[in-house]
């Protein structure tokens, strides 16, 4: 028959793929030689399951820690001589300000300290202690330049390689393109802050106009953790236990009166399904079975680091239990310091710092981090000069997406390296530029993916994750 | 005529392959994990369906055998293309014999495969380089053909007509012409029985079947109720039924229901699926939303209530504006419902408004493209999408066919000469209205002038404080520098500017950057002037739109051509068609459409078409409405593709019921409530769903309706049903639609979105008061925003429309009915009621439970099971609501309150799901006892005797 019925836009969200494995159905599928090859351009039918690349993938998952708000890369990983030397001198450049009423083109050096670290010898900040232990398992990208002044476009040039809204998210082509290892879990992930949604809220982890299945599933750090997934609070284990017992016997003297009904047999077989799928869930966000030791190196025993800490180590067990695509978010404009940056800073790297680090060493440790690629950064960068100029308590910096940094680690990225360079201040991405397409390319390339053909065809036209702006595969910045 | 005829001793699965039993899980399975894209879909081509196995030695015929198969194999490279690819053209069996290309070969030689190169590329797999190959039965099917010595039916013309219609293709039974049949007098009907039943009975007794008797009255009274209303009856209306023991009490019954206005919501909503019906623009995420497209929902489920006839009810929604007479302003109210009657034509997705200039050739032919597949998959039941690019390559829909059912709308529609959705709406504000308004904008006036000018003396006073902060040396200059016109200011004048962003940049839209350090106390003042003047603008009459679809006085002039585009393409239009239905209708067609009469309002192409369509002699207009009919009752159609007639669809079960409920609906002059009436009083509807072994044997999917079906309650009833029992249901009908908005896990809920422009919760709520609790089809329907509760039982996605529902059973679903708020919330408030109904005692409140939620009374077993259950649960729960404070009332509690910032805290779940708050300190919390009740109460709504309509 036909598929003419009317599909719902969610009904297929990865979900349905729990049902599917616990069926054997996954086995009767390949039997049928329906299970799904690699995506062509007009893909029919779309689904979840498993497809191979094109080409051999170095990577098999990726893990995004987005750092909403603009990190400033001349604190933390790109020192620059010039300006400390020029502190407090006039800027002459053009600069492109966000908030034009606090703004001056008064230099200001990083009031932090830069050290080598490694054998790479690469420079960090003071304010990154625990990034400076893994610097020779990352590549850190310091030509970053999207080329759009605030949050909203940032985010989507980052998030979606477009600029304006409505188009797929990097894990929903990914997912898209490749599918899941799992079928207990959603194939695609979004560990949410608890402290605020960053800016665009949900439109983070949207599929755009991809089908749905390929939209972020957002994980709270704190209960309820997926929507609909617990019992309300006083009614969870016995409580409810009794419940769908009840409920069973009233559905079984039911069927008693409409035998062979199988309609009503998957349905009451559902609710043994969505047990399954609870279980699953909660195994994967549970982490008291891990170790001290593993707690400790994320941070966890200290109620500073805790928080994001628990969402790296969850990070790491949904790709081991084959999740494509995790992405965790810092809160509202964390990293947004226009204003007090001397305190804010130092805050908003403590709170990460140690989870972050944790993650590549652990994922190391368990050699997950060659197929796993780790992402670090956010939507832009800030300026070499003050704003807010007068009191250094209040002193900040405004937006820069003409230069900023971000570090990879993993999946084929080639450790220890630094790429790319900024002008003498910090301020403009001047050598080895990346562009937010030349990032997604290289990304999608280690995935054995090509950027140009893994298409979605929308009102005609082949859509593709670089905006068919083209995008350059970094390869300087590969193994 | 191609019917389908049992014989006995012959299962009904054997006659319809692809509804088997293993089919239809292999269907459910695909489904399951995949979404259809909406393309052309390959498949099998019909003459692999062909009667003729491999092997039989049954005569072939290009026309009806071979023809079929290259139409959907070959013939967009060798026949189609303006080049054919390797000089071969296989339209025509004669070319097939002809020598082709620089080498001179044949493609066959007739009685000798072995020689036939067409055959051995087929058989290698060579040929069709891309794509689906042929299946072997494809290739014994030729290799047969050519050995018979590759026959023609008849002499084939001599070069390929433009319009290549075969007497094959006319054969097939959709387009035979309406003929009443008498109903049959099978043995096994009683005396007395009415046609429908005689139809049904017949086709059973071929099969040694008959009807199970007719179903208990509860069953019947549950049934029926939710089939015409959307709603379960309430326990009053079930005691009332079962005491009603007058021999007509059935009937009086289904006239009370088609006379509830219930019925038009329940019954105008499944035409909404199949229009479309939409409250945003679709096409991108940007996906406006159309605040006035419910003018077109109201116009439908006010038709449904009255009944309006389906032939006038069709001729207004494609040409209501050719019905009504201009001036098109201060209109009277039945103008502007014939007029909303046409929002059927503007319910596709519209993304003209946002799309880029560089997009907008897509844009406009995509909407274009859509309402032709609305129209003909609601009207025609013809998927005519296929043919937009090439000849249809399994109905006899030509490319030219696309094209003249296109140009019936175009002059409406014109890609050339686009309106925007914004220009074809009519303003309903009537010129008095709109002069009181004018007088009033005249005083808002006066105060916005105010607020310039003072917003000016702030600019003056920033300024100042500005140039006070500058050493005295540069105060004028730079002062100077800010009053001179950007474009005169010298080299000297923008350096120095530049050097001091905070003067540079001080302008009115940057003045509340200033304020926070300057006093808040500025920009307080202006937004109270700012607010003065929105006060005053309240007392405007709001301005309300109708979006209508007509046609500009241009386009009737000179009507736009429509043209043939090159594989579909809008950016190369070859020749002009005119307006006109499928060919293969032809002859049902008495003239030309849009024979313009002067001063019309329209080229009268809509108005022609519809009447044509409208006539009672159009083979498929009828057919399809019925069988419609006939799967909303049923749960599948007679015609199971309900909205695809032609070769890929499925074949009638009952083809002669079909017709005579196709002339029936005729001669009850188009009446619905007519067509429900036979349907409803028939002995097929009210039977029994019990199966037995003996009839799953020979009929195991129902396919002969030996039995009820049993079928889960659709999205929108089980959301609506759950309201009813609950006693929330808010029974206001028409108007603006309840809004919907994402709370912070992107579940679409019912509420007012309150987010910032950066997508930010601002923590704002605004009460709904009531409205939460309307009936689903009046809950906005925005495309990127299905409310998830529906979604989740498989609201459609209107892309374009939906001609056929799916219902899924997955485990989400059970998570929802579990765990959700909604759920926890109507199992809170039927606990409620149960409570104030019924009293204290237990039995007494399980009774009354039963009887809300499954409109029957438990059984003494149910009951002290159930009794035991509350014992139970209630001493569980006394312990797990050590604090009670806000668990039960506010379920919702769970989500919002474990999250410590306010930003994502979830400020709108009270929107949608908790009951409106009483004033303060008025209730007590519930008591373990209550919260046990209203665990039984969600055991009752989440079983499966709630969710199925038996």
């Amino acid at each position: 028959m036909q598929t003419n019925g009317c599909l719902s836009r969610r009904h297929f969200l990865s979900k349905s793929g729990f049902c599917l494995s616990s069926l054997g159905a996954l086995a009767l599928l390949q039997k049928d030689g329906l299970l799904a090859k690699p995506i062509d351009l007009i893909p029919q039918h779309f689904d979840t399951l498993p497809k191979p690349p094109a080409a051999r993938p170095k990577a098999r998952a990726m893990i995004s820690l987005f750092m909403q708000g603009g990190p400033s890369q001349i604190d933390l990983f790109d020192p620059k001589p010039e300006l400390d030397k020029r502190n407090g001198q006039k800027f002459s450049g053009d600069i492109k300000f966000d908030d034009s009423a606090n703004a001056s083109t008064t230099l200001m050096a990083s009031p932090w300290k830069f050290k080598q670290h490694g054998q790479s010898g690469t420079a960090v900040s003071e304010l990154l202690p625990y990034f400076a232990q893994i610097v020779d398992d990352v590549t850190l990208i310091r030509g970053m330049q999207t080329g759009v002044s605030n949050h909203g476009q940032g985010i989507y040039a980052m998030q979606t390689g477009g600029v304006l809204a409505g188009r797929p998210t990097l894990g929903s082509w990914l997912t898209y393109a490749l599918g899941s290892e799992t079928s207990d879990l959603p194939a695609y992930v979004a560990l949410t802050d608890p402290r605020g949604l960053p800016v665009l809220g949900v439109s983070n982890w949207t599929q755009g106009w991809l089908p749905s299945i390929y939209q972020g599933t957002a994980v709270r750090s704190q209960e309820p953790r997926m929507a609909n997934l617990d019992p309300a609070p006083h009614l969870r284990g016995e409580a409810q236990a009794r419940y769908l017992d009840f409920l069973g016997g009233l559905n079984a003297d039911h069927l008693q009166k409409h035998p062979g009904e199988s309609d009503l047999e998957a349905r009451i077989a559902s609710y043994a399904l969505a047990g399954k799928l609870q279980i699953a869930a909660k195994e994967a966000l549970d982490i008291s079975g891990e170790t001290q030791a593993t707690k400790k190196l994320y941070g966890i025993d200290d109620p500073a680091t805790a928080e994001f800490g628990t969402r790296c180590l969850i990070a790491r067990r949904l790709v081991e239990r084959g999740v494509r695509f995790v992405q965790l978010f810092t809160g509202n404009q964390t990293w947004d310091h226009h204003k007090g940056i001397l305190a804010g800073l130092p805050a908003a790297c403590k709170y990460v710092d140690k989870g972050s680090a944790a993650l590549v060493i652990d994922l190391k440790a368990r050699g997950l981090l060659d197929s796993t690629v780790v992402h670090w950064g956010g939507e832009m960068g800030r300026l070499p000069v003050v704003e807010y100029p007068g009191s250094k308590d209040v002193a900040g910096r405004d937006h820069n997406t003409y230069g900023f940094s971000m570090w990879m680690a993993g999946g084929g990225f080639k450790a220890g390296t630094t790429y790319g360079e900024t002008d003498e201040f910090g301020h403009k991405a001047v050598k080895d530029i990346v562009s937010h397409h030349d990032y997604h390319a290289t990304l999608l390339h280690l995935f054995g993916l090509d950027h140009e053909k893994v298409l979605f065809r929308r009102n005609g036209t082949p859509m593709s994750l670089t905006d068919n702006k083209g995008g350059r595969v970094v390869s300087e910045l590969l193994v | 005529m191609a019917s389908l005829h049992l014989h006995p001793g012959q299962t009904a699965r054997e006659h319809l392959p692809s509804t088997s039993r293993f089919g239809r899980f292999a269907f459910f399975l695909t489904c399951l994990l995949s979404v259809s894209g909406g393309f052309c879909v390959s498949e099998p081509s019909p003459a692999a369906k062909a009667p003729e196995g491999p092997g039989s030695a049954a005569p072939l015929t290009f026309e009806r055998n071979i023809r079929p198969l290259l139409k959907h194999h070959c013939v967009h490279c060798h026949g189609e293309g303006e080049k054919l690819k390797a000089g071969l053209d296989v339209r025509l069996r004669r070319f097939l014999v002809t020598p082709h290309g620089d080498g001179g070969d044949l493609a066959i030689v007739p009685g000798k495969p072995e020689e036939s190169e067409m055959l051995r590329l087929v058989r290698e797999g060579e040929m069709p380089p891309k794509g689906k190959k042929l299946t072997p039965e494809e290739v014994q099917l030729l290799e047969r053909w050519i050995a018979q010595g590759a026959p023609t039916a008849r002499p084939e013309p001599e070069t390929v007509p433009k319009v290549y219609i075969t007497e094959e293709d006319r054969e097939f039974w959709a387009f035979q012409p309406l003929k009443r049949p008498t109903p049959p007098s099978p043995k096994n009907a009683p005396p007395g029985a009415s046609p429908i039943d005689r139809f049904v009975l017949a086709t059973l007794e071929q099969k040694n079947l008959t009807l199970n008797p007719e179903a208990p009255k509860a069953t019947l009274l549950r049934r029926v109720t939710l089939d015409l209303t959307g709603l379960p009856p309430a326990p009053e209306e079930v005691a009332a039924f079962e005491a009603d023991t007058a021999p007509d009490a059935y009937a009086r019954l289904v006239e009370r229901l088609l006379a509830s206005p219930h019925y038009g919501e329940r019954w105008g909503r499944h035409w909404l699926d199949i229009a479309g019906y939409s409250d945003s623009d679709g096409y991108s995420e940007t996906d406006t939303p159309r605040p006035w497209a419910y003018h077109y929902r109201d116009y439908i489920i006010r038709a449904m209530n009255a009944d309006k006839p389906l032939d006038r009810f069709i001729q207004e929604q494609l040409a209501g504006d050719e019905l009504v007479k201009g001036p098109l302003k201060n209109m009277a109210p039945d103008t502007i419902e014939t007029l909303a009657a046409t929002g059927f034509l503007r319910m596709v997705p519209d993304g003209t408004a946002a799309a880029p200039a560089a997009e907008q050739v897509t844009a406009r032919n995509a909407v274009v493209a859509e309402e032709l597949k609305v129209v003909s998959t609601a009207l025609l039941g013809m998927s005519v999408g296929c043919a937009q690019c090439h000849d249809h390559k399994h109905d006899p829909i030509p490319q030219r066919d696309y094209y003249q059912l296109r140009a019936i709308f175009e002059p409406g529609i014109d890609p050339a000469n686009w309106r925007l959705p914004a220009a074809r709406m009519l303003s309903l504000m009537t010129d008095e209205e709109r002069a009181k308004n004018a007088v009033v904008e005249t005083e808002a006036k006066v105060i916005d002038d105010r607020r310039k000018k003072r917003e000016d003396e702030l600019i003056e006073l920033v300024l100042s404080w500005e140039l006070a902060k500058r050493p005295e040396e540069l105060r004028e200059p730079l002062n100077t520098a800010y009053r001179t016109e950007v474009k005169k200011r010298t080299p000297e004048q923008l350096s120095l500017l530049k050097e001091h962003p905070t003067i540079n940049q001080l302008n009115p839209g940057s003045l509340y950057l200033y304020d926070r350090t300057y006093n808040t106390k500025h920009e307080a003042e202006l937004k109270k002037i700012a607010d003065e003047a929105t006060e005053i603008r309240t007392r405007k009459t709001v301005e309300k739109f109708l979006p209508v679809f007509n046609e500009t006085a241009a386009a009737v002039k000179t009507p736009p051509p429509t043209a043939i585009f090159h594989r579909g393409d809008p950016k190369n239009p070859k020749e002009t068609v005119e307006a006109a239905d499928l060919t293969i209708l032809a002859s049902f067609q008495i003239a030309p459409f849009g024979q313009n009469k002067e001063g019309a309002p329209s080229t009268g192409r809509r108005g022609d078409f519809a009447r044509h369509l409208t006539s009672g002699k159009h083979p498929l207009l009828t057919r399809v409405l019925v069988n419609r009919v006939w799967h909303h009752h049923f749960g599948r159609g007679i015609v199971a593709s309900v909205a695809d007639f032609g070769h890929q669809g499925e074949r009638p079960s009952h083809p002669e019921l079909l017709d005579w409920l196709a002339t029936e609906l005729v001669a009850k002059k188009w009446s619905l409530k007519e067509l429900h009436r036979g349907i409803l009083n028939s002995a097929v509807y009210k039977q029994s769903s019990t199966r037995t072994p003996e009839k799953d044997a020979v009929d195991p999917d129902n396919l002969l309706l030996a039995r009820a079906p049993i079928r889960r309650m659709d999205a929108e009833t089980l959301r609506d049903a759950m309201l009813q029992v609950s006693g929330k249901l808010n029974p206001k009908m028409f108007g603006s639609p309840v809004p919907v908005m994402l709370d912070t896990d992107g579940q679409v809920i019912v509420g007012v979105d309150t987010t910032d422009t950066a997508g930010r919760p601002t923590g704002k709520v605004v009460p709904l008061n009531g409205e939460e609790f309307r009936r689903s089809v009046y809950v906005q329907m925005r495309r990127t925003r299905p409310l998830a509760m529906l979604e989740t039982f498989d609201l459609p996605k209107m892309e374009p429309n939906c001609e056929l529902r799916t219902a899924s059973t997955v485990a989400p679903q059970s998570l929802t009915l579990m765990n959700s708020e909604f759920a926890l919330s109507q199992a809170s408030l039927v606990a409620e009621r149960v409570l104030r109904e019924s009293g204290a005692q237990p039995e007494a409140q399980i009774r009354r439970a039963w009887q809300l939620a499954l409109g029957s009374d438990p059984s003494p077993e149910e009951i002290q099971k159930a009794a035991q259950f509350l014992k139970q649960q209630t001493t569980t729960l006394q312990a797990a609501l050590v604090s009670p404070a806000p668990i039960l009332t506010a379920p919702a509690a769970a989500s919002g309150a474990t999250t410590a910032a306010p930003a994502v805290a979830k400020p709108t779940v009270a929107a949608t799901t908790v009951p409106p708050k009483p004033a303060a300190g008025a209730k007590a919390p519930p008591s373990p006892a209550q919260a046990a009740l209203a665990t039984l109460c969600q055991a009752l709504l989440n079983s499966n005797a709630f969710l199925y309509i038996d």
